[in-house]
């Protein structure tokens, strides 16, 4: 198969999940004729037609709402939010009905569904179509959140979301859509919820990110490799649960440590995980773990670009904790 | 539509009767219940009153935490009930729909261990009183957010529309409800896909302390029907028989595949909003007194008594059976405590994952040092 991009893995993704399982649906603002506005549902409509690709009304409490009732069916409703920003008017229906529905039925009912947002800044969009609001799904006991950054990575936990029993808060990088190529093998294969990955291997320091930003993360990477610093890269792809093992495994080994998150710095997520190291791994650390993270303004427009944790902020905070 | 024949029309001024303030059937068709089906009615109407009653002295006694009394509503939601195909229809109900959920079969002692969050509450402890919910008969677990219900109601709809074997969902809520965005969102939604969904406005005059006439400027309920694309009824919700009949009409009609419809009864709530609420601040005493001498299971009674399908000795009998029937549940509940602390970390996701083992360990470890006198 030629090399895809994290986009055309969705459409793909999503297509062999409802070929498999007649059960998936999925339903949003524009994803029937029009394929969704960034082409994610790109001829699900015409394949599969209106009852299993539905256009929707123009409302995230109804289309996630709807996808509850459909998810307690025993339907397995894949929904389009169509920039993260916009998920709040259906943010209720997260947390008060998906979230919990599990909890407060004794698990008579659950809600097996998935909602779909790209999400992430540097598009030029302003404050509402360049958010990352994991920190409030993920701060939402009752719902899974992962931010895949590769095709493959996109692949594998897209189809453990469509074929898992909970809710699951599945944020794109919408910045990455387009700009990551892989060749995926012919295969079936999935990836398990809560698991990292090993993007990089090095000695100096730990970098610690996910999402749009695993980009930036990457290039700091290699300008390090290029001054001599050999830096371990861990795409976290899970938040919610994420795989304290391995970040605490690969911290303890290296003792330096740099978490790059563009969402705003207060209780990020970038925060929690500095927070379990320092609490976890305190006496094996060579420095405080360092944050680097977008800032707690809202998204700014002009300044956009400066905004993003970019690879020259990475490489600031690095040399403190070689420094320190 | 009734064998056909479409009973009411949507839109009417007056609210739609079938028995009187005096138990008189007054609607232009002939009854065709069966008497069992009409003692039925009576039966829940009472025994949910009797079960309301005793929950509030069970709150006093400290025995249950809340009470959000449903006396005033029970026509409405029996009638409503009984028009429906209990465990084949869906049913998302709200707070208040305790009458409603022991007529679908709820049973008594399951509904007091949810107000007592015993060890054998299905739900497993998980609620605050006052949230009807049960898998085995299709009632959505109630949330208290108010009207967060609606949109996965017409999602429910919309799943029982694309299998098309003709079932419905019923959505009940209050006045209040109509005014939060997830309402009209959900039956915008609800129009636009003519889904099979019934909704069920009980509106008593207020929320909590706020009045109808704050809520909304509209002149009531069911003329939003209109603006969804969908009939909407207005019906005397003291009256189990136009409760009844009217439902029966929007559940058919959705069964048929005409779509939804939106039916308003009005109710009085006789008590305060909850046990934690004071009525005597925002409403009249007189108005209250008013309400109360149109009390639905007299009313009904009087109806039954006019075909000699009730008397006092069935009354004493029925009295006895539920007396009976809660007695039970009470020991029953008593005797199997509370739910237990090792519940709190289950049924959060379908598998418990790392955080939460480590968490559960923690509240562990905790107790046992208290255990042991730390």
């Amino acid at each position: 198969m030629a090399a895809q991009t994290i986009v055309q893995t969705v459409a793909r993704t999503l297509a062999e999940e409802m070929a498999r399982d007649e059960r998936v649906v999925l339903l949003g603002e524009d994803v029937g004729k029009r394929g969704g506005v960034f082409l994610a549902t790109e001829g699900l409509f015409d394949r599969f037609g209106p009852d299993r690709v539905i256009d929707t009304p123009l409302s995230e409490a109804a289309i996630i709402g709807a996808a509850i009732g459909m998810a307690v069916h025993g339907m397995r409703p894949v929904a389009e939010i169509q920039f993260a920003d916009y998920v709040f008017p259906g943010f209720d229906q997260l947390v008060s009905q998906a979230a919990k529905l599990r909890y407060r039925s004794g698990g008579g009912f659950s809600a097996p569904m998935v909602v779909r947002m790209p999400a992430g800044g540097g598009v030029a969009g302003g404050h509402h179509h360049s958010q990352n609001p994991e920190s409030h799904f993920v701060h939402t006991p009752g719902l899974q959140v992962v931010y895949p950054s590769t095709p493959g990575d996109t692949r594998g936990l897209l189809r453990s979301a469509v074929r898992g029993d909970d809710p699951v808060v599945f944020m794109e990088p919408k910045r990455l859509y387009r700009a990551v190529k892989e060749e995926l093998p012919d295969d079936d294969a999935t990836i398990p919820i809560g698991r990292a990955r090993l993007r990089r291997e090095g000695d100096d320091v730990v970098l610690i990110s996910y999402g749009a930003s695993m980009a930036e993360t990457l290039k700091a990477a290699d300008a390090l490799a290029a001054q001599g610093v050999s830096a371990d890269v861990i795409d976290l792809r899970s938040l919610l649960p994420w795989d304290q093992d391995l970040v605490l495994e690969r911290v303890a080994r290296v003792g330096r440590v740099v978490v790059i998150s563009e969402a705003p710095r207060t209780l990020s997520f970038a925060s929690e995980v500095a927070a379990t190291i320092a609490e976890e791994a305190l006496d094996l650390l060579e420095a405080p773990p360092a944050r680097v993270t977008g800032f707690d303004v809202p998204y700014p427009y002009a300044q956009d670009r400066a905004y993003l944790p970019g690879p020259d902020r990475i490489l600031r905070a690095v040399q403190r904790v070689l420094d320190y | 539509m009734i064998g056909n024949v479409r009973r009411f029309e949507p839109f009417g001024q007056a609210p739609i009767r079938v028995i009187d303030d005096d138990g008189r059937w007054v609607a232009p068709f002939a009854c065709d219940l069966d008497e069992a089906r009409l003692r039925a009615i009576y039966r829940d109407m009472r025994r949910a009153r009797r079960f309301d009653e005793r929950l509030s002295t069970l709150q006093r006694q400290g025995k249950v935490s809340f009470v959000a009394s449903a006396a005033g509503h029970e026509a409405t939601q029996v009638g409503a009930a009984h028009a429906l195909d209990a465990g084949r229809d869906w049913t998302f109900p709200y707070y208040r729909d305790l009458a409603l959920a022991l007529a679908l079969g709820w049973p008594l002692a399951e509904a007091l261990a949810q107000q007592m969050a015993s060890r054998i509450d299905p739900a497993r402890g998980r609620q605050m009183p006052a949230h009807p919910g049960s898998a085995a008969l299709r009632i959505f677990t109630t949330a208290s957010a108010i009207a967060s219900h609606v949109p996965p109601a017409v999602g429910s709809a919309m799943a029982q529309k694309l299998a098309g074997r003709g079932d419905v969902t019923l959505c009940s809520f209050g006045d209040g409800a109509t005014s939060e965005g997830d309402w009209h969102a959900a039956l915008n939604l609800a129009g636009a896909q003519g889904a099979p969904a019934v909704f069920l406005c009980q509106n008593n005059g207020y929320a909590i302390s706020v009045a109808f006439r704050h809520q909304s400027g509209s002149a009531d309920v069911a003329t939003k029907a209109h603006a969804y694309g969908m009939p909407g009824y207005r019906v005397d919700g003291m009256d189990p028989l136009a409760a009844y009949y009217v439902t029966r009409q929007a559940v058919e009609h959705a069964r048929e595949g005409l779509g939804p419809a939106l039916i308003e009864a009005l109710v009085y709530r006789y008590g305060p909003h909850s046990n934690a609420d004071d009525d005597g601040r925002y409403r009249p005493a007189d108005e209250v007194a008013a309400w109360r001498r149109r009390d639905p299971i007299a009313r009904y009674r009087r109806y039954l008594e006019g075909r000699g399908l009730w008397d006092d000795a069935a009354e004493a009998a029925l009295a006895a059976e539920v007396k009976a029937e809660i007695d039970d549940a009470v020991r029953a509940n008593e005797a199997a405590g509370r739910a237990p602390l090792g519940w709190m970390f289950d049924d959060v996701f379908a598998d418990l994952p790392p955080h939460l083992r480590r968490q559960r360990d923690e509240l562990a470890a905790a107790h046992e040092l208290e255990r042991d006198g730390h």
